[in-house]
């Protein structure tokens, strides 16, 4: 068993499509627009105060909730897709103990995504310093804190890729595991939240701003371990799934 | 050129043309000196309480072609999903030298197979997608340009998979499992969609490993193929084994008697075990029973033989008889199953 060259076969498998590419145009037309929006936007009293402190401009480039859903259907489609395509075949036949293949896809997902993540993020973050040169604000991000907002887009890309790629795994779908994907980060959040305003805290979008450096509603650790809880549970139902499951 | 068309490969000789060396892997590179015969017991597959295989027990041995032939719907891609570990069976087991495929310590040194014809991503070039292959079996990378100049294929491998035709898809396919050289080939419906060109290589290729001491276990429903390439063949109809053996002893497993009284020489010969069938102008088609049988059975009927020969069906033929009805078809005196 040698884990370095699955998950090198993985990695392969995924950046030998247009996929990333397919995503890093998002990421260009997501920036594209944030540097429209800091260039030209103002606030309601026609302002630029939202740009106006440090703080207020960390938010703005604080990508990790993004990267979690991004990433997250990066790996949803990258998953269904070997099913879709039939390519898992050749997965399973290369790596028959199922679970070390599984694993496999996760870590190259976890790695894909966060490849993402980190230029999702400098993406924004070069968006947002190249839409101030046209306002009277300069970029007040101090380096430690644009740090720490590339490394929770990081970690939160490779969890999201994990959690989508759980999904994917389990749906062995397209359409299913970008819904699953969606419903999971995006839809049934906020409705936690209604039913148990408690829950808030530990939701993907506040952790993420926990790790940005943008809430302080938890620790940071508990941040990444609450994070990571979200990605682990898909993820290992999805294992489960595929080494009971026949390959048709 | 052809370049399978000159193979020279003998029973205990491992050289394969074009200079194709056998492939290393860092799991210790192609298991030559070993044989793996392909081993099916028992095999029974139930989807929702409905077997799609039942009971199914067969051996390809090693340096035999052995042809897997049934209908539509007979059990064979399940079977193969089967002994390669890709569907789980409900009783029986399915084993190549006598180990489970994912209990293999080197499985895809040890098999190569091809079970699905489109299994490639539609926007991934064909040395791409040998190349994940090799990274995941750890085989050299300059053995990707090698598998894809043996089965022609050169020339597209920067296409994408999506562009090629069918038979392109099945020259990948067989280069996938052609990539670490292993001694046991499972392969589903290879021929489909190749030009005749194509069917020859592919026939070539497989007698020369075959000849080589591999085991070559290919499913088809392509009879006339099989006929040219297989030296044994199982066939299955309903998930159920009809028949297996040696395709010669097959072909000619049947025996026509023409007699002054038919009837009773069918009763004579139906009464000593042997299988009869109405054959043309009024002769008699009889499986189960050899010539000196059929013959001293005549003679003790008193019945005057006017004609006793051996018939040679076509696999066609015999594949028509076999899975005819759903009870198995026939038998003849090879192993052929109720």
């Amino acid at each position: 068993m040698n884990w370095l060259r699955i998950v090198r076969a993985e990695l392969r498998k995924l950046t030998t499509t247009k996929m990333p590419l397919a995503f890093l145009i998002v990421f260009v037309v997501i920036g594209a627009g944030n540097a429209i929006a800091v260039a030209f936007g103002t606030d309601m009293d026609g302002s630029k105060t939202f740009i106006s402190t440090a703080a207020d401009q960390q938010s703005l480039i604080a990508f990790a909730a993004n990267a979690l859903v991004i990433a997250g259907l990066f790996g949803a489609i990258a998953l269904a897709r070997e099913y879709g395509h039939g390519t898992v075949v050749l997965t399973f036949l290369t790596t028959p103990r199922r679970p070390e293949a599984v694993i496999a896809q996760y870590a190259a997902a976890f790695v894909a995504g966060s490849v993402l993540g980190f230029v999702g993020a400098g993406v924004i973050a070069a968006s947002m310093a190249l839409g101030l040169s046209a306002t009277d604000y300069g970029f007040m991000v101090s380096a430690a804190d644009l740090a720490q907002v590339l490394a929770a887009s990081t970690f939160a890309g490779g969890v999201g890729a994990v959690l989508g790629a759980g999904v994917g795994a389990l749906v062995r779908n397209t359409g299913g595991a970008v819904t699953g994907t969606f419903l999971a980060l995006v839809i049934l959040p906020p409705l936690a939240v209604q039913m148990a305003g408690e829950t808030a805290t530990w939701v993907p979008g506040t952790l993420a701003n926990v790790l940005s450096g943008t809430d302080n509603a938890a620790a940071v650790a508990a941040a990444i371990a609450a994070i990571a809880l979200w990605a682990l549970v898909p993820a290992a139902i999805g294992l489960v799934a595929v080494n009971r499951r026949d390959v048709v | 050129m052809n370049q399978l068309s000159d193979l020279k490969t003998g029973p205990t000789d491992r050289s394969y043309p074009m200079s194709i060396e056998p492939a290393t892997n860092s799991d210790g590179g192609a298991a030559a000196a070993q044989s793996y015969p392909i081993s099916i017991e028992h095999v029974t597959k139930e989807y929702s309480g409905s077997a799609v295989v039942e009971d199914l027990s067969f051996v390809a041995q090693p340096g035999r072609v052995t042809g897997f032939l049934g209908p539509n719907g007979a059990g064979k891609s399940t079977t193969m999903k089967i002994l390669l570990g890709l569907a789980s069976a409900t009783k029986g087991s399915a084993t190549i030298g006598g180990i489970a495929y994912r209990d293999l310590p080197n499985p895809t040194g040890t098999v190569g197979a091809s079970v699905e014809a489109d299994a490639f991503h539609p926007g991934r070039s064909g040395r791409n997608h040998l190349r994940i292959l090799a990274d995941a079996t750890g085989t050299s990378l300059e053995r990707v340009d090698e598998v894809l100049e043996l089965v022609e294929l050169s020339h597209a491998a920067n296409r994408h998979a999506g562009g090629y035709s069918l038979g392109m898809k099945q020259r990948l396919g067989l280069a996938g499992a052609l990539l670490c050289d292993p001694p046991v080939l499972v392969l589903d419906e290879p021929g489909n969609g190749l030009d005749p060109q194509g069917i020859r290589t592919l026939r070539n290729l497989l007698r020369s490993r075959a000849a080589a001491g591999d085991t070559v276990f290919v499913s088809s429903h392509l009879l006339g193929e099989v006929e040219q390439l297989a030296d044994d063949v199982v066939v299955v109809n309903g998930g159920r084994l009809v028949a297996q053996g040696s395709l010669a002893e097959m072909r000619q497993s049947a025996s026509i008697v023409r007699a002054a009284s038919p009837e009773a020489l069918r009763n004579a010969l139906e009464g000593a075990g042997g299988v009869v069938d109405s054959g043309q102008s009024g002769t008699l088609v009889v499986r189960g029973l050899s010539l000196d049988e059929i013959g001293e059975q005549s003679f003790r009927a008193g019945i005057a033989l006017h004609e006793l020969s051996r018939h040679h069906d076509s696999l066609e033929d015999r594949f028509f008889a076999w899975t005819g009805d759903a009870d198995g078809g026939t038998q003849s005196n090879t192993k052929e199953e109720k």
